[in-house]
């Protein structure tokens, strides 16, 4: 269970997040929705301690988040994975990285961690990809490498940012059917969208975000006038892509 | 036999001095940091300067110099939100001004300019030649211990540091490694000379071999064919030792271009 309480955030002295206070159960398959710039990414990187908090708290299992980290592994796919395209890294050693730390400084992966890897990369369905080069992947290719790697440490929380950004519209319905799987093996599924459509046939629960939180229910509790008052006038935009 | 040893000695130091550079070539070119090589290099002639002026040990003076200023730049960079490219510049800058002004005021001291700044092989003694030898040694067992750390920090070190990797560790340890060889390897290799050697190699192999421990191998050994056929050229014709290894090195980077078309 993650609880985040009274969490505020600013960038160059800009409110990015007010007064968040928010229950994620086990189990569930959350989406947090919201207009650009309305905090998603920054409450997610807040939760998995890739920024630092200034106030509020957050806690993972009862624990003060940045504690939890150092003890378990945590699956994250981040919006833009930022590297070289001639890194000379084969999709192989990118679902390794999700080992790394559990294998221990100056201590090589042995078999066991490939064959994790490789399990991790069959469910993902790119098993056929490990011994290419990440430069030789296509958008969608490298973007399910990337959910293995945020797969093989079997975390119980699984974090993604926006995954259909760099997925076409047939590739994304597979995309999440993939994820409705893993949710169904138990997995905490915690996921940012702009893609309403998608998402209200998958998740369990909603987090509706902009700047505040403006809703936090199981989906089939939110309504049309909860979404708008999130999204503004943004929502007609997203509504005329279909 | 003492010409045979003396001359012995400029080989091994030209090919121990390449080889150790080259080791660590692949990583600097990963990372992009190449820049920080060339000023670590230029930075050192502040530490040469301060360490002749006081009569203290070159190599050491030299060393805990640069690495103070690697590690200040680090610090500036993140804690006074300086952009890092400016940092290194304005202490690349500085730290020749000082270097000039220092030199200026030991007059009666007659300072071989040429020689820090392209190296001489010549006048390395059995003492660095140790040194080249030792440091070889660490560089290469820091990459065979370290590898997979080295290697996500050089893909992504945000990345590598949430996957749990301590990454400020390594990075650390990698700085004042780059920064003694660089120091150690002044004597042979020269303030200009140096950072071409951490280049050259890496992007030769490249060119050459697609993953990162072959191109760690094949770095090596053109950088060492690089040192061995330099010498020799260097000899024969008389030549200044440096300048025509990082030639040859250069050769063999164009000839890999012509093989990477193929």
């Amino acid at each position: 269970m993650i609880e985040i309480a009274g969490l505020n955030h600013q960038i160059n002295s800009l409110p990015i997040l007010e007064e968040i206070n928010l229950r994620l159960e086990d189990g569930e398959f959350v989406a947090i929705i919201g207009p650009n710039g309305a905090g998603k990414s920054t409450l997610i990187k807040l939760i998995l301690g890739l920024l630092p908090v200034q106030s509020g708290s957050i806690s993972i299992d009862g624990l003060p988040h940045l504690d939890w980290l150092r003890q378990h592994p945590i699956g994250y796919l981040p919006q833009r994975e930022e590297y070289d395209r001639r890194f000379p890294a084969t999709a192989l050693d990118i679902v390794l990285m999700g080992l790394a730390g559990e294998v221990g400084l100056g201590v090589r992966f042995k078999t066991s961690h490939r064959k994790r890897a490789l399990a991790a990369m069959e469910t993902t369905r790119t098993g056929g990809l490990a011994r290419k080069m990440i430069g030789a992947l296509s958008g969608g290719e490298l973007q399910r490498v990337l959910l293995a790697r945020a797969l093989v440490s079997d975390s119980k929380y699984l974090f993604l940012d926006e995954p259909e950004a760099s997925v076409d519209q047939p590739g994304v319905q597979n995309f999440f059917e993939l994820l409705r799987q893993l949710h169904k093996q138990g997995k905490t599924i915690i996921t940012i969208s702009h893609d309403l459509h998608t998402l209200t046939d998958y998740c369990t629960f909603l987090v509706c975000l902009n700047r505040r939180l403006h809703c936090h229910n199981q989906t089939e509790m939110v309504n049309s006038e909860l979404i708008h008052k999130t999204f503004g006038e943004a929502v007609r935009i997203i509504e005329k892509n279909y | 036999m003492l010409a045979y040893s003396f001359l012995l000695n400029a080989l091994l130091a030209s090919l121990f001095s390449s080889v150790s550079l080259a080791l660590f070539s692949p990583f600097v070119t990963l990372r992009r940091i190449s820049y920080l090589g060339e000023a670590l290099s230029h930075i050192a002639f502040a530490g040469i300067a301060i360490a002749l002026l006081l009569g203290l040990d070159l190599s050491l003076t030299t060393l805990a110099f640069v690495v103070l200023i690697s590690l200040a730049i680090g610090w500036l960079a993140q804690k006074r939100q300086m952009e890092e490219a400016n940092t290194i510049t304005i202490f690349l800058s500085v730290s020749m001004a000082l270097g000039i002004i220092l030199i200026s005021l030991k007059q009666s001291y007659t300072f071989d300019l040429a020689s820090y700044l392209f190296g001489n092989v010549l006048l390395v003694g059995s003492s660095d030649l140790w040194r080249l030898g030792i440091l070889g040694l660490v560089n290469l067992a820091f990459i065979l211990i370290l590898y997979k750390e080295l290697f996500y920090l050089s893909y992504n070190h945000e990345m590598a540091r949430f996957y749990r990797l301590p990454v400020n560790l390594v990075n650390r340890i990698f700085l004042i490694l780059l920064a003694a060889n660089i120091v150690i390897n002044l004597k042979a290799a020269g303030i200009i000379l140096v950072s071409a050697q951490l280049i050259l190699p890496a992007a030769t192999a490249f060119n050459l071999v697609k993953r990162l421990d072959r191109a760690v191998a094949v770095s090596a050994v053109v950088a060492g064919l690089a040192a061995i056929g330099g010498f020799a050229f260097s000899w024969w014709f008389n030549l200044p030792t440096g300048a025509s290894i990082v030639l040859l090195e250069f050769l063999l980077f164009l000839f890999s271009l012509v093989v990477k078309r193929k």
